[in-house]
């Protein structure tokens, strides 16, 4: 397998199930040393263990990456319990929930935001210093197709991952004279089982239908492209907003 | 890294620049390489695969013209076995003629080169791809395709072209299996762009190219070639009708200086 990824120390968070699972499998399989946030410790506890049993260096933080305090202090633990500064940031943790206009709550946003937008500014500034001394580094925003075309329901998410793009933006720019990039995912439809939980058959039949490819994504295949940008293959890649979505958004209808 | 072990690709404007360090990265990952350029220096490509163990074939010919690209899909199918990839690669740059004074002529050839050979590896490598049900092909297009004033009107008018082009045969091509991406470099030194590069060394300010991208320098062949590289490959099988930028940042942040060509 590549080793693009070879003793490099790579956060990523809401690496306990579906994308950020496996996106800490494919940077395990690419060399790097796996530092996996989850909100829910008890979660995250048997996919550590799946990591460790795959011959991956995995350690596990159940931290909210919503709580500013937390998250300097769990960046400062992984620094001093790999013996080396970050290399590698993936935002990919994200709590949502999918309302019509007159049913969104004060709550339900402000929890989104703070995991979903404060959140990765806040694993940014613990990082970006990390990074800076190490000489470099990559972060990836998990942001969505909803950022650019946005869904039923979806007004505080597509928001959210609009939000996701204009940070991801406005740190690279300020990042780069420190050697660290910053870009974006967007993925369309992918088959976690939370995502697919949110359909019925007949919704998940037409979607698959309007996409080039004719069906939704794997987690792993995000994973590819975050391998991608991580790795220094992804060198000149700076602010960009990359889809992943089998060609579903490229039609006018 | 072995990502495209046994599979044939086709890469044009092979004999230097973004499509020599392409050929020879799809051939480190394992493809075997149809090379096509416009002068000898595509035998030179193929020598350095060759000299690292690849396989590889070079194939002297002009890459817009119809009967050429037909030409090309087939010796690739008959000499190397078959298709999977088509890097569309060549490009030129127009001129910098002031837009009032531009002609027909000029406009016509920059859409033969940059549009029309991307028209027709689609075409054919399409017809063979959807056949087999699974191909890649992936095209130059140009961080000028986004914005202005980062490269001559009609280059950046064609290179929008493209984009569109990426994205409308994706869609045309639902449920083959067959992908159609663009990558879209900034600014690298390669022989469309070796004047700048020149002109910069001669006035000693080679330090200010690629200044005004955020990641203050101008990109490298091999960095192009490795997001061709993942484009040609499955770890962009859900990649689909897609521009990849690859330009130092330039494309997606505030215009804050003017791009001297």
């Amino acid at each position: 397998m590549n080793t693009r990824l070879r003793d490099r120390v790579c956060v990523v968070t809401g690496a306990a199930r579906g994308i950020g699972l496996a996106i800490a499998e494919r940077f395990g399989q690419e060399g790097a040393r796996l530092a996996c946030v989850d909100v829910s410790a008890r979660r995250l506890e048997p996919a550590v263990a799946e990591l460790v049993d795959n011959g991956f260096e995995t350690r596990g933080y159940g931290v909210d990456v919503g709580r500013r305090d937390d998250v300097q202090a769990m960046f400062e633990r992984i620094e001093s319990e790999f013996g080396a500064p970050v290399a590698v940031l993936i935002n990919n943790a994200v709590w949502a929930r999918f309302q019509p206009l007159a049913e969104i709550d004060a709550e339900t946003v402000d929890r989104m935001f703070a995991c979903g937008v404060s959140g990765l500014m806040w694993t940014m500034q613990a990082a970006a210093p990390q990074m800076e001394r190490r000489g470099g580094g990559s972060i990836v925003n998990l942001s969505s197709v909803s950022a650019f075309y946005p869904a039923k329901d979806s007004i505080a998410y597509s928001a959210l991952k609009a939000g996701v793009v204009g940070l991801t933006r406005a740190a690279a720019i300020e990042l780069s004279p420190k050697n660290i990039r910053v870009n974006a995912i967007a993925p369309g439809m992918i088959g976690t089982p939370a995502s697919v939980a949110q359909f019925d058959e007949a919704t998940i039949a037409t979607r698959q239908a309007q996409m080039p490819l004719g069906r939704f994504g794997r987690p792993e295949e995000i994973a590819a492209l975050a391998a991608f940008l991580a790795s220094d293959d992804g060198s000149y890649v700076q602010g960009a907003v990359i889809t992943a979505d089998g060609g579903w958004t490229v039609a006018a209808k | 890294m072995k990502r495209l072990e046994g599979r044939r690709a086709i890469v044009t404007g092979g004999g230097s620049g973004i499509g020599r360090q392409s050929a020879i990265r799809f051939a480190r990952e394992g493809a075997s390489v149809l090379v096509v350029g416009r002068s000898a220096n595509t035998e030179e490509t193929v020598d350095l695969i060759r000299a690292e163990g690849g396989l590889a074939l070079a194939m002297v010919t002009d890459a817009a013209v119809e009967a050429n690209v037909e030409a090309m899909v087939r010796r690739c199918v008959s000499e190397l076995g078959g298709l999977e990839v088509f890097f569309a690669n060549i490009g030129v740059t127009g001129t910098n003629t002031p837009l009032l004074e531009q002609t027909v002529e000029e406009w016509e050839e920059v859409y033969r080169i940059n549009v029309i050979s991307c028209f027709l590896a689609i075409k054919y490598a399409g017809r063979h791809m959807t056949a087999q049900r699974y191909g890649s092909i992936i095209l130059t297009s140009s961080a000028a395709s986004l914005r202005a004033n980062a490269g001559a009107i009609s280059y950046s008018a064609s290179k929008a072209a493209v984009n569109n082009l990426a994205q409308t045969a994706a869609n045309a091509f639902a449920g083959t299996g067959v992908r159609v991406n663009a990558v879209l470099p900034g600014l690298v030194e390669t022989q469309l762009t070796r004047k700048v590069f020149e002109d910069a060394r001669a006035r000693g300010v080679e330090g200010k190219l690629g200044h005004v991208t955020p990641l203050k320098r101008p990109g490298r062949a091999e960095e192009i070639a490795a997001a061709a590289a993942f484009l040609a490959s499955d770890d962009s099988s859900y990649v689909d009708g897609q521009l990849l930028s690859v330009d130092g940042g330039v494309s997606s942040t505030h215009p804050y200086g003017r791009i001297a060509l």
